[in-house]
């Protein structure tokens, strides 16, 4: 059922206009960076490189916070779940398959942006490596955490108010990253309220790999797989929270 | 609760908790049965609470005071589901989702197997003249459209109890006439039908019971047969007429009675008058309602159905 569901959600959102229209300012952006790398007063191949995967990055947030706020909150809205879960099957397994078949849309736009992107930077002759695709690879997990972040503040809100909350999420998400650096500034219970506060938000940082990436910075295998699992329990958690206040809506 | 009911609320109270701790009763003590076989017309006024006693059995709400069993089996079972087919009221699907891919979406939803789904979409798309619209996107789909295809979603896993919202909405005159053939079509096939309408000729055309819901009351329910005998007779003749009847402007006279004094009245007839027609006078549902709810409150019974105010 979860699958059915996942699949269902996954044509519906890549047909979106919503979906389509960003890839499409994703690839008038990607056209553009090199006019960015020409100007700038550094090597205009790392610019280029590193406009390439910012916009990969940004488009995949807003995709996600656009997409997975809509997600339940007009299913709601429009009725269009009633006739889903009319029939036989529990609520976590619709939340669950609509999250992953957001999950699944989001892949194959990131994935769609990563081959143009990589295309783009090879035919315009900027170097092409094997750390480009790790940094990929982690800004997609960050956009399907953003997409976890977007759903569960539909949950608790509305549309609109989820969409500035997503978005300040990912702000703040970033912010936290470099807290560690300050905190030291803080004593006390400042400090262990600085520290408590930040763990409430995804360390979004975690999964910006970007500006190493074009420096061709390594990174370590198990450093790696704990930011890929650091995402994923981040969105099992939301997910769940989502899951929780869902079961207890009348709708 | 009967053996041959297919649904049953048993004293069901349900209130809606807004914002601010606002809180709307919506349903008071709700007793219904629907027959298993039957098919079953929920009569009442916008906002009555049709919907609400719907989207309960649906597992759409929560949190309702009472018992409600469905095939015999409280509420709560998911599993029952699969029994059931629902056409929401004004019904919205995937606008990026075509119609054969949405009915094979519900389909799998509905715990077909795979290669039975195909021969339903077949069925159920010949049913409701969808055949040719198969490859089109919902999100160009018309009101009426969008009704149809709630129709034919609700039937393709052929489900032993149908609940359908309001399901003449939108339709224009042809539709209302296919909705109903197909409706005696799922009932022929051994479905039980249960819908609410505001629209009584509904009721009288399709369904053997009935039920009368008001402010979140059941104000009655039974038999249809039993209903239509509360509409009084008409009789229009020509020839001398009796003095209760009332003279029309092309010469016949119209006299109007209940069914328990036909006997007595057409016995003493004047001599020479002659019977053009003996007709019921269909009852209007609006007079009906404010009737039904006027003898409720003139009984002394409060709306909340705790009997003496």
């Amino acid at each position: 059922m979860i699958g059915v569901i996942a699949w269902a959600t996954c044509r519906e959102a890549v047909r979106s206009r919503t979906f389509l229209l960003l890839l499409a300012v994703y690839l008038l952006g990607v056209l553009m960076s090199r006019i960015v790398g020409w100007i700038s007063a550094t090597d205009g191949n790392v610019i280029t490189t590193d406009v390439v995967f910012s916009l990969q990055s940004i488009m995949g947030v807003l995709v996600a916070v656009a997409t997975g706020t809509a997600l339940v909150h007009v299913e709601i809205q429009q009725k269009t779940l009633y006739t889903v879960l009319s029939r036989p099957l529990p609520r976590w397994q619709f939340v669950l398959g609509k999250y992953l078949g957001l999950c699944l849309a989001l892949a194959a736009g990131q994935v769609a942006m990563l081959i143009i992107g990589l295309i783009y930077l090879a035919a315009t002759g900027a170097p092409v490596h094997y750390w480009l695709l790790i940094a990929g690879l982690l800004t997609i997990v960050e956009v399907l955490v953003m997409a976890a972040v977007s759903l569960c503040w539909t949950a608790l809100s509305s549309p609109l108010l989820a969409a500035v909350l997503g978005l300040a999420t990912y702000a703040l998400g970033h912010a936290v990253h470099s807290l560690p650096g300050l905190v030291h500034h803080l004593k006390g219970t400042q400090q262990t309220i600085a520290i408590a506060l930040a763990s409430l938000v995804p360390d979004l940082g975690q999964f910006a790999y970007r500006n190493e990436a074009v420096y061709r910075t390594p990174i370590a295998l198990d450093d790696l797989l704990m930011r890929l699992v650091y995402g994923g329990l981040w969105c099992a958690l939301l997910v769940f929270i989502t899951i929780a206040v869902i079961r207890r809506k009348q709708l | 609760m009967s053996a041959d009911a297919i649904l049953t609320f048993t004293n069901v109270s349900f209130t809606y908790r807004g914002d601010w701790l606002q809180r709307v009763q919506a349903l008071k003590k709700v007793d219904l049965t629907v027959p298993r076989g039957s098919a079953f017309g929920f009569l009442g006024a916008n906002g009555a609470g049709k919907s609400t006693s719907i989207k309960l059995v649906m597992g759409l709400l929560h949190g309702h005071q009472g018992d409600i069993r469905m095939f015999g089996q409280p509420l709560g079972d998911h599993r029952l589901r699969a029994r059931i087919g629902y056409l929401p009221e004004h019904p919205y699907f995937y606008d990026n989702l075509a119609v054969g891919e949405y009915l094979a979406y519900m389909a799998r939803l509905s715990g077909l197997a795979p290669d039975a789904i195909p021969a339903a979409i077949d069925r159920v798309c010949q049913l409701l003249d969808l055949a040719d619209l198969k490859k089109r996107m919902l999100g160009s789909f018309s009101k009426g459209m969008r009704q149809r295809f709630g129709l034919a979603q609700a039937i393709i896993h052929q489900p032993d109890l149908l609940v359908l919202d309001e399901p003449f909405s939108g339709l224009d005159p042809l539709w209302r006439a296919r909705f109903r053939e197909v409706m005696a079509l799922e009932r022929k096939r051994g479905a039980t039908l249960c819908f609410s309408t505001h629209i009584l000729s509904d009721v009288e055309d399709l369904c053997d019971h009935y039920g009368v819901i008001d402010h979140g009351v059941v104000l009655e329910q039974g038999r249809l047969e039993d209903l239509v005998k509360q509409a009084p007779l008409v009789l229009t003749g020509s020839g001398p007429m009796p003095s209760a009847a009332m003279g029309n402007h092309d010469g016949t006279w119209r006299w109007q009675f209940p069914e328990a004094e036909r006997e007595k009245n057409l016995a003493t007839l004047p001599v020479g008058a002659q019977i053009l027609r003996l007709e019921r006078n269909r009852i209007g549902l609006e007079d009906y309602f404010v009737a039904r709810v006027k003898a409720f409150h003139a009984a002394g019974k409060r709306l909340d159905g705790t009997g003496a105010a």
